[in-house]
């Protein structure tokens, strides 16, 4: 073995080569088979040349753990940049391109992916078989054919419009996780981003509708009214917790009910909604200035735009991370969330903390109605989507409340909503997808939970290990 | 054995272990450990913190596994793979922390999680009622938990393990937390115990109580058994030389560097409970840069409730407490921790540490308002990664990497990372509370290093510990703390742990500095 190769060089080789063969084999085989081949061969260049630099590269479970996850995920990223660019480009192109991306990714997760992030990313692994595995016993149990079903659903969740379709739920599912996630890292329960983004969106689109201002300015009032509203309500929470010691779960459940009841008081055509059409009434439609333009997906064969406050979603994820990860605000929430008697001995005004993170939280589930009141319907009506802050939980669960995890959840989850659309035509009762939805939810808690365990043992094992290895070399 | 209830033949001893070795990575473990523990009898196992009492208690409970050695109860050899395999074989065990729920009924706390014995109605309660007129515990069984003190709460504890079928009773320290009339209490039923033919394995490292209530002593020294001893043909002093052996490193300052200068002083300092009972009561205090002021204490007698009132963690019902001239009472602990006070909390785990976070993000705890670990509002990663790797080196903190979490480490090097952590910045004062409890030998002498090195260039101590040699011989100044108050103010240069001893249980120091609280507080109110 030689391990010489610089990283760069590494990365350069592995991604030509798995272009070159894939281009080749693509030739003779599926574009997606010739792109695995050429990927899994490309991997033998970090594992030959390059080397890694873990701390337990040479242990036993590093190679039996790391080694495929790696593999894995280098295949799946290259096939999903492949799919992406093949709406653009022509196929023998595309893979190739793709194939290289996967060459590339190969070597950087070889060399750099930790063994407990390997760990995490092999427990979401297990947890979907497992979750997969349960729905297709009940399917069998109530006799419809599995693979069928698993084919149909597929195949339509792969349609441009559903694709489109689930983007724009997702959109609004990542925000509403992202708002329980923030409670979450607090080990606050916020129950209550139902009614937080539902009288948010109620009231903003009031505003937005009674104005009509200049575009920009206009949408920037509607948001913040959202945002204001939604903290104001969360803050409620957060204040009776901190003054009255009234626990976040009941009020938040309980200020559900009450915005269920404000909002129904509200909706009245003596107040703030009008007539719109027969059998309902909404908020005064907002004015065009205030619309926030799709994005067209004709490029990849929709006809219906996705929602211009995807990228909204985007920022508010990278600021997730970001106030999290580099701030020391965020800093001290996660220090309160692992203990808050240390973070108060450490100089943290707990209470402070409780109300401010319930109010950012409520902030955030301000945005959740935003992408369909902007993007789509423009007024706030009976039918405005209901129940989003508890998908939320589950989403955040799913996402382990990291940024990124919880964009995968949301897009899955929205993957299952739209697919299982298809099932009803083929007289195969949809809620198969709920099932789905809810047993993968328990198994990635029980599942990542077992992992969690193991690593901290791991790790400890690994301290241990050094410890030996420094007495044997000072005796 | 002496005191045995002997019947002719010698019986097999109740418990015995015989070459157990207990390894972890970092710590003082056991190595070669043999106790033969008598039947009916009471034996203490004495020793220093962190010298392995506690290891070798949770072996002998079935909570780890020994790597060497065997346990043999009453003659045949076991293997106690969990506490509820050693339940069933007699043993039980009175945790130093208490695990009682208060919201419920001393009978509630007895059956939970025994139900299967007696059920949870009024066969329990008969039971109850029955164990503690047989042992002279005087449990009520319908009290509600919350309404008992100290002493009654650790008999419900000693309950439990009654009622779970124990004929070997393992005490974890049992005195750490009781006032002297309770402890007196808790010998009564010790000895009650024992005349029921119940065996009390009695884990301690204070000499006084041990002489007075045990049959045989086993003294455990940096791991491993040194000696069994007879206490009716022991001394104190012989056992405390027996506990530290003549390597063990002695906290000792050499010359004074006490300035004039009072840094930290605390003026008539009043501190209540939730309960509005009075925790500290009027305390005066200062202490001048490169002075180390010791406190003594019977834990519990508002040393903790007095650190927490310095660091702004409680308020101060009355008095002053001011910083370097600037009047600190009622500042935030973050203002307070920015105006240069380090603080080493006395529960590492629950005030000192994220344990799930990595060593560099645990670095930045308490001091995520300065620098190197942040700039401005946002955290300077790099800043304190490499602040953090400094510590680890010139502390000396065990670890492969600066990205481990701070639960892979062992007590002592996690407490090591502690103290670099609050002497960096050049703080003015450092609140150290307990702050080589738990840790082993060697982290133990370092951390003194550090200390008098630290106070060598100016630093201000306030030093907790319950550690009577570590306070004498690392205090410039040594008060007594008693019922919140200070009753008196000892010469650590002449002053012996036994007058330390008699004094921290309100007999006083001896006739030259036995004048109470009011010559303490009138002496230092001038200073």
């Amino acid at each position: 073995m030689i391990k010489s190769l610089p990283a760069p060089a590494g990365i350069a080789v592995a991604a030509l080569s798995a272009a070159a063969v894939t281009f080749l084999l693509d030739l003779a085989l599926l574009a997606p088979a010739a792109l695995a081949i050429g990927v899994a061969l490309a991997f033998a260049v970090p594992l030959l040349a390059v080397g890694s630099d873990a701390e337990d590269a040479t242990t036993g479970i590093h190679r039996l753990l790391v080694t495929p996850i790696a593999l894995v995920l280098s295949v799946l990223v290259a096939l999903l940049a492949a799919i992406v660019l093949d709406l653009w480009l022509i196929e023998p192109v595309a893979y190739p391109v793709g194939a290289a991306a996967g060459g590339a990714v190969a070597v950087l997760l070889y060399r750099r992916l930790p063994t407990q992030l390997a760990l995490a990313f092999g427990a979401v692994a297990a947890a979907g078989v497992l979750a997969l595995g349960i729905t297709a016993l009940v399917l069998l149990a109530t006799g419809v054919e599995v693979l069928h079903t698993f084919e149909r659903m597929l195949n339509y969740g792969s349609q441009p419009n559903s694709v489109v379709q689930i983007l724009n739920t997702g959109t609004t599912y990542y925000l509403s996780a992202v708002a329980v996630a923030i409670g979450f890292k607090m080990k606050l329960f916020n129950i209550g981003v139902d009614g937080q983004y539902r009288l948010a969106a109620l009231l903003a689109a009031a505003v937005g509708g009674a104005f009509v201002l200049p575009p920009v300015l206009h949408q920037i009032v509607i948001i913040t009214v959202a945002v204001a509203v939604g903290g104001f309500w969360a803050g409620i929470a957060g204040w009776l917790k901190v003054t009255r010691g009234v626990s976040e779960v009941i009020s938040t459940i309980m200020l559900n009910a009450i915005a269920t009841g404000v909002t129904a008081y509200l909706l009245n055509t003596n107040r703030l909604a009008v007539e719109l059409g027969t059998n309902n009434i909404g908020t005064r439609p907002i004015a065009e200035s205030g619309w926030v333009p799709g994005i067209p997906a004709g490029f990849m064969g929709a006809t219906r735009p996705i929602f211009g406050l995807v990228l909204l979603a985007v920022a508010v994820g990278v600021g997730y991370w970001w106030m999290l990860n580099r701030t020391r605000f965020g800093f001290e929430l996660r220090a309160t969330g692992q203990s808050a008697t240390a973070a108060q001995a450490s100089g943290v005004n707990v209470k402070k903390m409780v109300v401010l993170s319930m109010v950012i939280s409520g902030m955030v589930a301000g945005l959740v109605g935003m992408p369909q009141l902007l993007g789509s319907s423009h007024y706030y009506a009976l039918d405005f989507p209901l129940g989003l802050g508890f998908t939320g939980i589950a989403i955040a669960l799913l996402g382990r409340n990291h940024p990124v995890g919880i964009a995968a959840a949301a897009l899955f989850w929205a993957f299952l909503d739209q697919s299982s659309q298809i099932l009803d035509i083929d007289g195969i009762p949809k809620e198969i997808a709920v099932v789905t939805q809810a047993t993968m939810v328990l198994t990635i808690v029980v599942v990542y939970e077992l992992v969690h365990r193991w690593g901290r043992r791991y790790q400890q094992r690994q301290v241990g290990r050094e410890l030996g290895r420094e007495k044997v070399a000072a005796s | 054995m002496s005191t045995h209830p002997g019947d002719g033949a010698a019986p097999p001893a109740a418990v015995e272990l015989h070459g157990i070795t207990k390894r972890f990575p970092g710590v003082v473990a056991n190595h070669d450990i043999n106790i033969a523990v008598g039947a009916g009898t009471v034996h203490a196992i004495v020793g220093e913190n962190g010298a392995g009492k506690s290891t070798l208690m949770k072996t002998l409970y079935g909570m780890h596994q020994p790597d060497e050695g065997t346990i043999a109860i009453a003659g045949s050899t076991v293997q106690l793979n969990s506490p509820s395999e050693a339940i069933k074989q007699g043993i039980g065990m009175v945790h130093q922390h208490f695990m009682l729920a208060d919201n419920l009924t001393v009978l509630e706390n007895v059956v939970l999680g025994a139900e299967h014995l007696h059920g949870i109605g009024a066969k329990a309660r008969a039971t109850i009622t029955r164990l503690s007129a047989q042992y002279g515990l005087g449990v009520e069984p319908g009290r509600l938990m919350e309404d008992l003190g100290v002493g009654d709460r650790q008999r419900v504890e000693i309950l439990k393990v009654l009622y779970r079928g124990a004929r070997i009773i393992i005490l974890d320290e049992p005195t750490a937390v009781l006032v002297p009339q309770e402890v007196d209490e808790l010998f009564d039923n010790l000895r009650e115990l024992k005349q029921e033919g119940l065996t009390v394995i009695f884990i301690s490292h204070k000499l006084d109580e041990v002489l007075s209530v045990a049959d045989d002593i086993t003294v455990i020294r940096r791991g491993t058994t040194v000696a069994t001893v007879d206490p009716a043909n022991t001394t104190a002093r012989e056992l405390a030389t027996l506990m530290v052996g003549g390597q063990l490193p002695v906290p000792e300052l050499r010359e004074s560097t006490v300035t004039d200068r009072v840094v930290l002083e605390l003026a008539d300092v009043t501190v209540e409970s939730a309960q509005d009972r009075t925790v500290v009561d009027g305390v005066n205090l200062a202490i001048r840069a490169g002075e180390i002021v010791g406190i003594a204490g019977v834990e519990g007698n508002g040393q903790s409730e007095l650190i927490e009132a310095v660091m702004g963690m409680r308020p101060a019902a009355k008095g002053r407490i001011t910083l370097d001239g600037t009047d600190i009472t009622g500042w935030q602990t973050r203002a307070i921790r920015e105006a240069g006070v380090g603080y080493v909390p006395e529960d590492r785990h629950r005030h000192g540490l994220l344990l799930e976070s990595p060593l560099w993000e645990n670095r930045v705890l308490g001091h995520q308002t300065q620098r190197p670990n942040a700039k401005g509002p946002l955290i300077d990663r790099a800043g304190a990664r490499a602040d953090t790797q400094r510590i680890v080196e010139e502390f000396d903190v065990r670890t492969p990497g600066i990205d481990v979490q701070a639960d892979a480490l062992s007590g002592g090097n996690q407490q090591k990372l502690i103290v670099g952590r609050e002497m960096s910045g050049s703080p003015k004062v450092v609140v150290a509370a307990h702050p080589t409890r738990g840790v082993d030998v060697g982290a133990q002498a370092a951390i003194w290093d550090h200390l008098r090195a630290a106070r060598a260039q100016g630093l201000a101590v306030l030093l907790i510990s319950a550690d009577l040699d570590e306070l004498i011989g690392m205090s410039d100044t040594l008060y007594v703390i008693l019922r919140g108050r200070l009753v008196a103010e000892a010469d650590p240069r002449s002053v012996t742990p036994e007058q330390l001893g008699s004094a921290m249980t309100g007999a006083g120091l001896d006739p030259r500095a036995a004048n109470g609280n009011d010559a303490a507080t009138e002496n230092e109110a001038g200073a």
